[in-house]
């Protein structure tokens, strides 16, 4: 008999945007729309919050990066539909390139596919160090029922087989060949398909009032429930008995954020012990498992602060950010196609924000493969290793005037880095906040969307006191 | 003492400006006839014995490969050897360089240097602006041309206290002269409050901090001193170069108030010239953007180190100021046909040491003019030319 798999530490992450539920009602013509969701700026996708929130989920459990066996992923959209999505993350967070794991897709699912693989491979003793991270980015359908409701965010858990604050329990899985959201090939957009009142009947309340039976008889004092269009959660909740599940707050906060919906639901009852069903749904299939916490789990405080967060955007600014609103005529391409020998040379030290250290006068130059010679001491001997991710603004610039595909106003700094490494990066939102002596933390962000393929690399943000205390 | 083994004979340039009507070959046409009608005693144009060329991107106007036999066709002289110089923003002052040491070595008596660029046939988006989009694709993504000299005016003003005021005070300086200068792109006189009203183009910099885009070219003519009295009795003498590179990424710089290529390129041609600082009577300096002038007249020992913006707005740098700079109007009036512009700015400090500058004419008291660009990505290259008087 293996020890159940424990969870250490979380992490939870959120993009840059909320979009006001009344924003959507006002361009569809209707009065009203309550609450808000969370949408992804242009430079945000479910890579870069999986990356956000795996990132504070180990500093969280103060374990190195390095010695993670593998990575669990579950998004219903991965950055590249098929494509290197799994292998792109890993290098981001710094895992080693012989970890392992599997990336979970095709449906708001696959979150708990993520958690439950991770738990089985840890349980079963194939990995001691597991990272799950549930991360979407739901793209509704222009004018759908849903849009208003449609949100974004990640959640991370580091999972061992000791010594943590809480434990995986029982699961129950419920499956029904049933469509809900739906999504073909070459479709960016995710629709609905049923009469919402047929959806509710047949589909969603029968799949919850079984599952829930199942888990209610496991004495469960909290609950993380779905909630796919802003109401159904409060009925599932009634039905279960639930009270207001504490996955309520998050919903109210981001929406519905797909994949990392139960996990981030379950990241809200975890800063106090007790015993917490966690149910994910999605692709025609429930599944809940139960999560016993000890006490406090480490990273699930932080939650708040990316709950609090975010800026208002307007529902133009939101359709420019998904690609549904485009500028007329041609976008200046990237001098460097995705396809480019250059992007297969840099791909760990873009992904990894890899420098190289000069072993002769201590130098940081970045990026090494530009760099054969150290460019204070001419030495060609050198140590790669990342560089820091925090430091201060030594000088900067705000760019009004970019061609299309650019967003203006781009925001570029010159950072110190508390390594002594000095790097130039895009900065992260609107600049507004850049003054020299600025400290900024470097975070993974996505670039470009070039030829249709999404391009990674490191901004700075500008730290606030609303987003000093998480980093 | 002044090197002085190359005289210049003869220098013009065409009309700068949006150019829609003219093209490449036209252009060029059009500066070398001018740089022959200019000389003394008469030019025959079969006496150039070969050509040095600087265009720096002919991508501007869909030229991928353009070369070294672009030119003397054009310019009636097909046959004769030419080789294209590209070297950033100083390809025409190191075309100029080049071609005098083609002199000097003895290889040949008469050499024309001439720049050449098309910007503006393509869109704004499509022409230089594209470069938003080139080099890293993470490291460079959004650097426009402002964002190379924007970084440095954010922290000459942190540290130094310089202000818009002061920036802006360049681009009112360089428009009264282009006013004054019938080749000038630009010549209509601006206010201050003008520049500081301008739009935003790449915070600090405002419109009128920032050179346009311009179609020129211009030409000089280059003989070797012994056949100098064959063209003129009133030569200019090549006095010195300089010619230095620094580190092409803007991360790679120590320091963000001055730009290590002039400083270093300034040493070199200083001592080849023999001259100090405050021996130049005028000079033709890099004035892509404000800053950069300002960066350039500290960076060439006119003013002290934080001096520069301060200097500015007190006149020092006016026709009429200690050190006359841009007389011509500058890349921020005269324009910036990147190629031409070192090559007229040479011809403006052989108009200036020869007393020919009409209504801009600084007061020259000991014959001595100096020409500087910098450029490149991360300013990573400048080239000097100093020009005298004195045999």
């Amino acid at each position: 008999m293996t020890n159940p798999a424990q969870i250490i530490a979380v992490g939870a992450a959120a993009p840059a945007w909320r979009l006001p539920a009344s924003e959507v009602a006002a361009a569809w013509g209707r009065k009203g729309g309550r609450g808000q969701a969370a949408v992804c700026p242009a430079d945000e996708d479910v890579l870069t919050l999986a990356a956000d929130a795996a990132l504070r989920a180990l500093a969280a459990s103060g374990l190195q990066t390095d010695i993670v066996d593998g990575l669990w992923w579950g998004t219903s959209r991965p950055p590249f539909a098929e494509g290197p999505s799994h292998a792109f993350l890993a290098a981001a967070i710094g895992l080693s390139a012989k970890s392992g794991g599997a990336l979970c897709a095709g449906s708001t699912h696959s979150g708990i596919d993520a958690l439950i693989g991770a738990a089985d491979a840890v349980a079963a003793g194939s990995a001691r160090v597991a990272l799950v991270v549930a991360s979407d980015a739901v793209v509704p359908g222009a004018g759908t029922s849903f849009e208003e409701r449609a949100g974004a965010g990640a959640a991370a858990f580091v999972l061992t087989n000791d010594d943590g604050a809480a434990t995986l329990g029982a699961r129950v899985t419920r499956t029904h060949p049933y469509l809900d959201r739906y999504r073909g090939d070459d479709e960016l957009e995710t629709r609905d398909i049923y009469d919402g009142r047929l959806f509710r009947e047949e589909v969603f309340l029968p799949v919850m009032r079984d599952l829930g039976e199942q888990l209610s008889a496991l004495e469960v004092t909290g609950w993380s429930l779905p909630d796919p269009d802003g109401r159904l959660g409060a009925a599932a909740a009634k039905t279960l008995g639930a009270g207001t599940p504490a996955s309520a707050g998050v919903y109210g906060a981001l929406g519905d954020t797909g994949a990392a919906a139960p996990l981030l639901g379950a990241i809200a009852a975890l800063d106090v012990a007790g015993r917490v069903a966690v149910v994910g749904f999605g692709g025609g299939r429930a599944t809940g498992v139960v999560v016993n916490a000890d006490r406090p789990v480490p990273g699930a405080a932080g939650l708040a602060a990316v709950l609090g967060t975010g800026r208002s955007a307007t529902y133009t600014e939101v359709l420019r950010a998904r690609n549904v609103l485009q500028p007329n005529g041609e976008t200046v391409a990237m001098a460097v196609p995705p396809q480019s020998a250059q992007l297969v040379r840099g791909a760990d030290e873009i992904l990894g924000m890899l420098g190289a250290r000069c072993v002769d006068c201590g130098t940081i130059n970045t990026p090494p493969t530009i760099h054969p010679h150290c460019i204070s001491c001419g030495s060609s001997k050198f140590v790669l290793e990342p560089v820091a991710r925090h430091g201060v603004v030594h000088t900067y610039v705000i760019n009004h005037t970019m061609p299309a595909p650019f967003q203006a106003p781009l925001g570029l700094a010159v950072v110190d880095l508390d390594d002594g490494a000095r790097v130039m990066l895009q900065v992260a939102g609107d600049g507004s906040t850049l003054e020299i002596g600025a400290e900024v933390d470097l975070v993974l962000r996505r670039y470009a969307y070039e030829r249709g393929v999404p391009v990674y690399g490191y901004k700075a943000t500008v730290r606030t006191p609303d987003t000093t205390e998480e980093a | 003492m002044a090197w002085n083994k190359v005289a210049v004979v003869g220098g013009g340039l065409i009309k700068f400006g949006e150019l829609f009507e003219q093209s490449y070959e036209q252009m060029a046409s059009g500066a070398f006839d001018a740089a022959v009608a200019s000389v003394d005693k008469g030019f025959d144009p079969q006496l150039v014995e070969a050509a040095f060329v600087a265009t720096q991107r002919g991508t501007l106007w869909g030229q991928e490969g353009i070369g070294g036999n672009t030119v003397p066709t054009a310019i009636g002289l097909a046959g004769i050897p030419c080789t294209r110089v590209e070297n950033a923003c100083p390809s025409g002052s190191d075309a100029f360089r080049v071609g005098a040491m083609a002199v000097a070595s003895g290889v040949h008596d008469v050499v024309l240097v001439i720049g050449v660029e098309k910007m503006r046939d393509k869109s704004g988006d499509e022409g230089l602006l594209a470069r938003a989009a080139a080099g890293h694709p993470v490291y460079t993504r959004g650097e426009t041309a402002p964002v190379l000299f924007a970084p440095f005016a954010t922290r000459h003003m942190h540290e130094f206290g310089t202000t818009r005021e002061m920036l802006a005070s360049v681009a009112v300086k360089n428009h009264f002269n282009g006013a004054r200068n019938p080749n000038a792109h630009f010549k209509n006189e601006i206010t201050i409050e003008d520049a500081l009203k301008s739009a935003p183009v790449c915070h600090p910099l405002h419109l009128l901090d920032c050179c346009p885009q311009t179609d020129g070219a211009a030409a000089v003519l280059l003989v070797n001193p012994d056949r100098v009295a064959e063209f003129t009795d009133d030569p200019v003498f090549v006095a010195g170069f300089g010619v230095a590179t620094d580190h092409p990424y803007l991360h790679e710089k120590n320091t963000f108030t001055g730009l290590r290529a002039t400083t270093m390129a300034a040493e070199r041609a200083y001592k080849m010239a023999g001259v100090e600082p405050g021996q130049i009577d005028c000079a033709e300096v890099h004035d892509c953007f404000t800053i950069t002038e300002i960066l350039d007249i500290e960076d060439l020992g006119f003013v002290e180190k934080g001096k520069g913006g301060v200097a500015s707005l007190e006149g020092e740098t006016a026709i009429t100021g200690r050190i006359p700079v841009n007389t011509s109007g500058g890349l921020l009036a005269k324009g910036h046909p990147i190629g031409a512009t070192g090559v007229a700015q040479i011809v403006e400090c052989w108009l200036q040491l020869r007393g020919q500058a009409e209504e801009r004419q600084a007061e020259i008291r000991n014959g001595f003019a100096l020409q500087h660009n910098v450029g490149g990505r991360g300013s990573g290259v400048s080239v000097i030319n100093i020009l005298t008087t004195n045999r």
